[in-house]
Parts: C-alpha cells; structure tokens; sequence
C-alpha cells in the first residue's frame, strides 16, 4: 500500500472540497442539459448536450491530475467528485461511481502515456483524448451506443472529444495559470 | 443492511445491468427499490420526484435509439428507458435510507479504508452549505466588479480553488490539533459490524440477480 503514503490528509481534503466546490458549480448546468436534450430529443439526437457537456463533468479529475503533478491524482480527484456528487443524493445512485472511477482512470491514462513528464498541451491532449476514449467504451455498452448508426457514434465521439479538449484543456490551463501566476500552487506542490 | 455490504450489491446490480438487454428485469429491480424504499418510510413525494427527475434524459436515451438504432430498436429504447429508472431507484435506496457518517464508519472499519481518506471526504462534505455559500460569495463579488462568472470563466474556479487550499489545509492541522495522527492505528467510539444476516442478504441479493439475468423464462 506504498500509494496510501504518497498522499497527506490535506491533500485528499483539498480534492475533496475541489470536488464538492464544482458539483455545486454544475448544480447550474442542469438545467441548460435539461432544456437542450427536450430539444434534442424529436431528432433522436438527445444525446448531444451530454456529450457537450461531459467534458464539464469530467474536468475535476484532468484538472487534479495536471494541477497536483502526483500519480493517481486524476483518478482519485475525479473519483472523490463522484463520491461526493452522490452523497449529495445525486440521481444516479452508485452508477455515478462507477462512471467517476472510469472517468478518472481515462484522464490519468493520458498522463501515465506522456510518463508524467508532459504537463503542457501535448498532455492535455492526451489526457483529453484518453478520457474520451475510455469513457465512450463504457457508452457502448451503458447507454447502448453499441446499437447505434455509425455517422451517428462518430458524431458523438467527436463532439465528446471537442468538449473534453474545451473544458479539460483550455479551461483547465487557463484556471492553472491564473493559480501559476499567484503562486499558491508551491505550498501543495511541496507536499 | 451493513452500508458497506449494501453500496458492493448495488455496485454489482449497476454494473450488470448496464450489460443486460432486459426490460423486465430493469423494472422487477425498479418495484423493489421502490418496496424497500417505502418499508423504510421514505416520503410519497420523494418516490414521486424520483419518477419525475429522470423523465427527461430517459425519454432522450429513449428516442436516440428509436430513430437512429439499428437491430431491435424499440427494444432497446425501453431498455435504455427502463435502465435508467433502475439506476435511479437502486442508488436511492442508498442514498435516501443510509447515514453518510455510518457508511464512512463502515468503510473504515469493515473495508479497512485508510482513516484519513474516510475522515478526509467527510470533512470536506460537512462543509458543503458553506460551499454553496461560498459559490455565492464569489458571484456576488464578482458582480460588484462587473464581472459575470458562469460556468465556463477560469476566475470562478480559480477562486474555488484558492479557497479550498485554504481550508484544507486549515481543516487538516484542525484535525490535527484534535488528535487525527495519519496512518496510525485508531480505536472506534462508534462500532459497525457486519452481521451473518448482512453477508445473507449480499449473496442472496447477487443469486436473486442472476437468476433474474439468466434464469427467467422472460429472457
């Protein structure tokens, strides 16, 4: 268990409260997903706000693991965020665990190819493309994307990358360097 | 049911439903949640809202697969349809009958979840209204400056982090303070157990559930 000792306690805190600070930040978007799939939803296309946001969604864990430059940052970050989105009574019950675990696997995976050295665009890239990836697969068979027409699963894919590359990699790098520039992020770097 | 023992079975039944093509299978799951839920005196109107809330991205799961599918689409809309209802209820009764403090107790004692990672997660969740309230401050103080932080501006999340450095670090040496040593043994004050009546209903609950996958004359 050499992993659990790479982590102190204010680290795993500050994940945490990072995860409940953006579920409550989403808590917004709901709406604007809810409005967009009604509309979506007599072209059979109801699918396109979920894959527009999803890179929202799946930001806690490529933003932890290109913030905290630590292994296994991603995946916890991005787990923690689901545990606790689910805790809050969030619809989706113990499913929603099992998309965060994935979910954080998929960003750190993209962080474990460039070997943990590539914190710039081409790991962001990576990252994003990963966590695409990885959560698309558990689509195929979750939400029957498996059935679906072929112009159709590339539409999706693509869409879902773009907003992963949106969120997980401009918004993520334009928020780590507002942190950069106030030097806040030695004290935890340190740690 | 012991929570740990209670979040594993529910675990398992999200994990295999999401590879079954079952409709009656989903809403057999859906009745008994909603059974369970009800012998624990969970409100009328929280079933209600369970039924509403989902209604919008089911009907959209729904029509994806009826207009753009391939094979048995109308099948696999009501799958999809009746999965996410089974989801729903199945989380619920989870999260609407089960004490946060007592599954992190669980977690700790019975799963031997290293206590700073339990105790780490809980205090950050105690602290939610004071989030939501912070989210609030940030706004507000953002549009004293003019400026309208949405979802998408990096100042919004620069300042949620900012201040959650700020308080996990405070929460930690508090937690310190008060006796927390990380990777130490601890003793419990208040004890979990797992009951041989807790390991009956897991396994009987897994049996049950692939009975229902592979056994069922509605397969």
């Amino acid at each position: 268990m050499k992993w659990v000792k790479d982590w102190y306690l204010s680290d795993i805190i500050l994940l945490a409260l990072i995860g409940v600070f953006f579920g409550i930040i989403f808590l917004g978007t709901n709406y604007v997903y809810d409005v967009l799939t009604a509309v979506f939803a007599p072209l059979g296309l109801s699918q396109i706000p979920n894959e527009l946001l999803l890179g929202l969604w799946c930001m806690p864990g490529m933003l932890a693991g290109y913030m905290l430059r630590i292994k296994g940052a991603s995946v916890l970050g991005e787990f923690l965020a689901s545990v606790v989105e689910m805790l809050f009574g969030g619809q989706w019950g113990a499913s929603t665990m099992i998309s965060g675990i994935l979910q954080g696997i998929g960003s750190e995976l993209g962080f474990t190819l460039t070997r943990y050295k590539h914190y710039d665009w081409l790991g962001l890239a990576a990252t994003a493309a990963t966590t695409t990836i990885v959560t698309f697969g558990w689509d195929l068979a979750r939400s029957g994307y498996g059935k679906l027409q072929l112009w159709l699963l590339l539409l999706f894919f693509v869409v879902r990358f773009c907003s992963m590359f949106v969120f997980g990699g401009l918004l993520t790098r334009a928020i780590t360097d507002l942190l950069d520039r106030s030097h806040v992020l030695k004290t935890t770097h340190t740690n | 049911m012991n929570p740990s023992l209670k979040l594993l079975l529910l675990l398992i039944v999200a994990l295999e439903i999401s590879f079954t093509t079952i409709v009656s299978l989903n809403v057999a799951l859906v009745i008994l949640a909603g059974i369970y839920l009800l012998a624990k005196r969970v409100k009328l109107r929280t079933l209600l809202w369970l039924l509403i809330v989902p209604l919008i991205p089911a009907i959209g799961l729904w029509s994806t697969q009826y207009i753009n599918g391939t094979g048995q689409k109308e099948l696999m809309a009501w799958v999809l349809f009746t999965r996410i209802y089974a989801f729903v209820f199945t989380g619920a009764t989870l999260t609407l009958t089960t004490d946060v403090l007592e599954l992190t107790d669980s977690l700790e004692q019975n799963c031997h979840l290293p206590a700073k990672f339990a105790y780490g997660v809980l205090a950050a969740y105690n602290l939610a209204p004071k989030i939501k309230h912070e989210v609030q401050v940030i706004r507000a103080a953002g549009l004293m400056r003019g400026q309208t932080l949405s979802f998408w501006s990096p100042q919004l999340y620069f300042k949620a982090i900012l201040i959650s450095i700020t308080w996990s670090q405070n929460l930690a040496q508090a937690m310190a303070s008060h006796g927390f040593v990380e990777d130490a043994p601890r003793t419990h004050y208040r004890k979990v157990r797992v009951r041989p009546v807790d390991w009956g209903l897991l396994i009987g609950g897994i049996i049950l559930l692939q009975l229902g996958v592979f056994v069922m004359p509605w397969h």
